[in-house]
């Protein structure tokens, strides 16, 4: 059995305004290392709502969240912030880069932010795997949007997080772009070992991982080991279906 | 298109808010500053002291020059002509004629003159002095006692109230002929009031008038028309026996009357012309910053609007009518306000005495809706020039993160830069900046100046951020990435910089230029007195020829006393007022020392001319030079000394005798002594009312006090308005950075480090800012300075300058890094980390 990385336990969440509605009603659920876990559903099912709770950008109402074994659902900023950016990369369909720094930049700021000494040649071995050897020194805004994702993603491994959290890392891409994307993704769970957790609506990304949990209304309601895109499909034709 | 402009306004609230606030802003002052202009422009005078008569015949109130040029065969006449300060008089025959002509009931030979009276009218209202028989033009009807005789006089109601004076009392009045003990015989007032506004009224008898005011003749003829009788034919059979008096009729009646009793409203006009002047600048400048600023942070949005198929033609009706809608609904509420602005200026400066205290501030649609047109314009044509290349934004530039005007124009700015920065050294070098349009100018240039940097902008704060931009990176990696940024995004810190300079430049020039003028001012009087050991002043100002007396004390070695008027001389046909001084000088040695250049001060019909009036008009000593006196007499003196100091005492020095007898006010204001031993406490024996003095006190002229107070206010407003710019812009950019912001927190940077970032950006703005600023304010400030005695100055104020800068700094430090305080507090961390 391999440890957990990630362990949500009864997690609710609602946000001022959606009256009554819940975002999260309750989830548990475990993220075991090194592994490579999606978490589907129909639009509004909380999905990015429990990314976020998961991964200490936002608080949960109440339940707990533990990352590598470090409760965070009661931590303040900025013990929050050091916390995550020890053990947790991001990967998002915005990219979320800093448009005025260069690639080589963007990519060591997290490390730079912690104070600590940037792994240089790890970094350059990060680049060379996303294949963005000899863009260093360009600006994102001079990058097609796959490459962009690959800056995000590259900049995520480079300070060798624990666990990877994407939301919708494809959403913005076209098919094959996504797929290298993807096929990244899986080679940090493979290659380095380290766990991703990706949000996506899209069975085809989905089919990329180990293993995929379902969504409904802010419940956990299904739950797939080793997806096929099939597989997928009709378990969310399942769930929409509620 | 109407429905798209709406709806993007209504979506980008937050974004326009800036825009609206400067326009806002923008059309409040310039209403204010247009309604002020307008009040003084159209003020009337508040009463008319011939409203009894038909038709008042009036001496001499301007100096006026004809000059005829003959350009082949035609004969172009060109009339300029300058008020005078003082009444000119008509023969003392002519009331007689007047009254022999049919339909006239009674011409009444109108004296008027300043006197020196224990009170003063409403709100300081001068006294003005006449013979009984003026008593019925206005009417004057007394409310008790009886007509004055020799030695009596007749009070207003109002003064005698005010002075507590009843029928009997001694009053003492001081004119330039002396001053004199009468007896109050009665108390007169008006129909239905207890005085006229703005000035106060004593009769004497009409036998005594003449020698009280020193007059040659009637100021006036008050025209009476007997009962039924054609006002117009009346008019016309009195021209034809005024001769070259001035006929005035109707609203034009007040004209006749004593300039001095007149609530003044010149010197009201150029100043509000100034502030007009200064606000319309800053406001367009900041507006047009700010509408730039806008159009380019929704470059994404316009982006997104021409993939779906916008072609930039619309898009540029689209920023057109948005900025229209925008300015307008602006206005709204910027009117009224503008109405408020007017007034409590012009209370303030009826507090200051800059303007009469009769001023009132009219509300004038067209004014207000001008104002408002003018506001709508600039956004207007600001959108549209930011729009210019925004709108030809590539479609694909939507996909792309950061949306990038295509660049260029760097010609266009280089140009225009060069053209302004050419037009202020033209202006600091060809025109007179020791003179009296020295300030005007300076700002005119400092505003060329300012062009020049808000053109260049971009380029200058590249170089210079990289210079400041490496300073910040011993402050750890937040300094670094904010150093990186600030370069990189070089046109966003330039427009962010831009209100700093010119909130520095504009209010230093103004501060130091003052400073230095008010410190040479003090510097030359104290130098122009340092030969006298003491000063003597009367409380209402001394006859000329009471000065022969303290002359006269034995110990006395030197005297001089001065009495200031305003005299005329004409350049190229157009006569030009200028402050003058009658100069008595009595003793062996000087007792005043005007820094004489060249020749010597003195001599029958000379007058001396300080060197900037000599440069001015190219004379040289011994030239005969024609000079109208403030009565509009016109004499002819020889040039005969040119000197220095002329700073807080005149350009010229007449002789006082001429001016005793040609100004109406005509009083000596201070005779300063040179002396040994115990002349001073003698003086206070002999003549307890004067007062003696032993050092030179700086008695400045009221103008300049009051001009000083207006400045200052105008400093004030400036200040507050583009303290409100600088805010503003950076609100504006920082509001629209949340989303770098999030991403910085997203890549692991503590809320600490983001506002350190900020922190250092905004330092490194305020100091591009302030070097710019401080530039600007030196190019101009120093070229003033060398105007003003040759010497070059930069800072001039320690204390101000230090204060400005720490004032603006201080200002652009809160502004810089407040918003993100509240912004990165507001935002929960994902919401914006899904770029919602
Ligand atoms: N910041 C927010 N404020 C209010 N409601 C929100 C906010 N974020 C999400 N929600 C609501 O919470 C529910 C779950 O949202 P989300 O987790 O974003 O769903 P998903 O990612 O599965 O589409 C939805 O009903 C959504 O409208
Ligand atoms: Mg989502």
């Amino acid at each position: 059995m391999t440890p957990t990385v990630v362990e949500v336990l009864d997690v609710t969440k609602s946000y001022p305004g959606s009256a009554g509605v819940r975002a999260l009603d309750g989830v548990s659920v475990g993220f075991a290392a090194g592994t490579f876990c999606a978490v589907m559903g129909p639009s509004g099912s909380g999905k990015s709502t429990l990314l976020h709770c998961a991964a200490g950008l936002d608080r949960p109402d109440s339940g707990r969240v533990l990352l590598a074994g470090q409760e965070i659902s009661g931590l303040r900023e900025p013990k929050l912030t050091t916390v995550r950016r020890r053990r947790v990369g991001f990967v998002f369909q915005s990219y979320n880069l800093m448009d005025s720094l260069s690639v080589w930049h963007n990519v060591l700021l997290p490390q730079r932010l912690a104070g600590v000494r940037p792994d240089r040649s790890w970094a350059r071995e990060v680049m060379r795997r996303v294949g963005l050897t000899g863009r260093e020194n360009d600006r994102p805004g001079q990058l097609s949007g796959g490459q962009r994702q690959r800056v995000a993603l590259a900049r995520a491994l480079a300070g060798r997080p624990e666990v990877i959290f994407a939301d919708e890392p494809t959403g913005a891409l076209d098919l094959s772009t996504g797929r290298e994307v993807l096929a990244l993704l899986r080679e940090a769970v493979d290659g380095f070992g380290t766990a991703v957790i990706m949000v996506t609506h899209d069975p085809a990304a989905a089919a990329w991982a180990d293993r995929v949990v379902f969504l409904a209304d802010g419940r956990i309601v299904a739950e797939l080991a080793d997806p096929t895109v099939e597989k997928v499909a009709a378990q969310m034709t399942a769930v929409s279906a509620r | 298109m109407m429905r798209l402009a709406l709806g993007s306004l209504r979506r980008h609230r937050g974004a326009y808010l800036g825009t609206f606030l400067a326009a806002f802003l923008a059309v409040a002052l310039l209403a204010g500053a247009g309604l002020l202009l307008f009040s003084v422009l159209t003020a009337k005078p508040p009463a008319d002291r011939f409203a009894a008569t038909a038709v008042v015949l009036s001496g001499d109130r301007e100096v006026t020059l004809q000059t005829v040029r003959k350009k082949k065969d035609k004969v172009k006449t060109k009339t300029k002509s300058e008020r005078l300060t003082g009444a000119g008089t008509l023969p003392v025959d002519l009331a007689g004629r007047i009254a022999a002509v049919p339909g006239v009931a009674d011409a009444v030979a109108d004296y008027a003159f300043p006197v020196a009276f224990p009170v003063r009218g409403e709100d300081g209202a001068p006294v003005v002095g006449h013979g009984w028989a003026s008593a019925a033009l206005t009417p004057y009807t007394l409310e008790q006692g009886r007509p004055p005789a020799a030695g009596e006089v007749v009070v207003d109601a109002d003064l005698a109230a005010r002075g507590g004076l009843s029928t009997g009392d001694q009053v003492p009045i001081t004119t330039r002929t002396g001053v004199r003990t009468l007896r109050v015989s009665g108390v007169a007032a008006p129909a239905g009031r207890d005085g006229l506004p703005a000035q106060g009224a004593v009769f004497l008898a009409d036998r005594e008038v003449p020698a009280v005011s020193g007059l040659a003749g009637p100021t006036a003829i008050g025209v009476l028309a007997a009962p039924g009788a054609d006002r117009a034919a009346l008019a016309a059979a009195v021209r034809a026996v005024a001769g070259d008096a001035t006929l005035l009729t109707g609203a034009d009646k007040v004209r006749g009357d004593l300039p001095g009793a007149l609530p003044d409203y010149i010197g009201p006009i150029s100043i509000f012309g100034f502030t007009i002047g200064i606000t319309a600048f800053a406001a367009v400048f900041v507006l047009t910053g700010t509408v730039a600023l806008g159009v380019r942070q929704r470059l994404r949005e316009l982006a997104l609007l021409r993939t779906a198929g916008a072609t930039p033609g619309q898009l540029r009706r689209l920023l057109g009518l948005e900025s229209v809608v925008l300015a307008a609904v602006a206005a709204v509420p910027a009117m009224p306000l503008g109405v408020v602005v007017a007034r409590v200026v012009a209370a303030r400066f009826r507090a200051l005495g800059a303007v009469p205290a009769q001023f009132t501030v009219g509300v004038n649609v067209l004014v207000l809706g001008g104002a408002a047109a003018a506001g709508v314009l600039v956004t207007f044509v600001a959108a549209r020039i930011a729009g210019r290349r925004a709108v030809r934004i590539a479609p694909t530039q939507a996909l792309v993160e950061t949306a990038t005007a295509p660049r260029g124009g760097l010609l266009v700015r280089v140009l225009a830069a060069l053209v302004t920065a050419g037009g202020a050294v033209a202006v600091l070098s060809f025109v007179p900046l020791g003179g009296p349009l020295g300030m005007g100018m300076s700002f005119v240039s400092s505003a060329l100046l300012l062009c020049a940097v808000a053109a260049l902008g971009p380029v200058l704060v590249r170089a210079l951020t990289a210079v400041v931009g490496r300073l910040t990176r011993v402050a750890g990696v937040t300094g670094w990435l904010a150093g990186t940024v600030a370069r990189v995004e070089s046109r966003r810190v330039a427009a962010v910089a831009v209100p700093l300079v010119l909130m520095f430049a504009v209010n230093a020039t103004m501060l130091l230029n003052s400073s230095l003028l008010g410190r040479l001012t003090a510097d030359e009087h104290a130098a122009r007195n340092a030969p006298a050991t003491g000063q003597v002043t009367g409380p209402a100002g001394l006859p000329l020829d009471a000065v022969g007396d303290l002359a006269a004390l034995p110990g006395v070695t030197g005297a001089a006393a001065t009495l200031p008027t305003r005299a005329i001389v004409a350049q190229g046909g157009k006569p030009e007022d200028h402050p003058s001084q009658g100069l008595f000088l009595a003793g062996r040695e000087a007792a005043i020392d005007l820094g004489v250049r060249e020749g010597r001060i003195g001599g029958d019909d000379t007058f001396a001319a300080s060197s900037y009036l000599v440069r001015q008009y190219g004379w040289r000593v011994g030239d005969e030079v024609p000079i109208w006196l403030a009565d509009g007499y016109q004499v002819t003196l020889r040039l005969a000394a040119v000197y220095e100091r002329s700073r807080g005492f005149g350009d010229m020095a007449l002789p006082a005798r001429l001016v005793a007898a040609h100004d109406p006010r005509g009083l000596v204001a201070a005779v300063a002594l040179r002396y040994d031993g115990d002349v001073a406490s003698r003086i206070r024996e002999r003549w307890p009312a004067l007062r003696v003095t032993p050092t030179a006190e700086a008695v400045r002229a009221g103008d300049a006090q009051n001009q000083q107070g207006a400045w200052e206010l105008m400093v004030v407003i400036s200040l507050g308005f583009t303290a409100i710019a600088v805010v503003n812009t950076f609100a504006i950019a920082t509001a629209a950075r949340r989303r770098e912001y999030a991403d910085l927190r997203l890549a692991g940077a503590t809320a600490g480090q983001v506002h350190r970032m900020v922190t250092g950006e905004a330092a490194i703005t305020v100091a591009v800012g302030l070097l710019l600023g401080a530039a600007v304010a030196g190019i101009v400030v120093g070229a003033f300075s060398t105007a003003q005695d040759g010497v070059f100055r930069l800072i001039v104020d320690p204390v101000t300058y230090a204060g400005m800068l720490a004032g603006v700094a201080a200002l652009g430090m809160v502004a810089g890094a407040l918003p993100i305080r509240l912004v990165l507090r507001r935002r929960a961390l994902p919401a914006v980390a899904d770029g919602r």
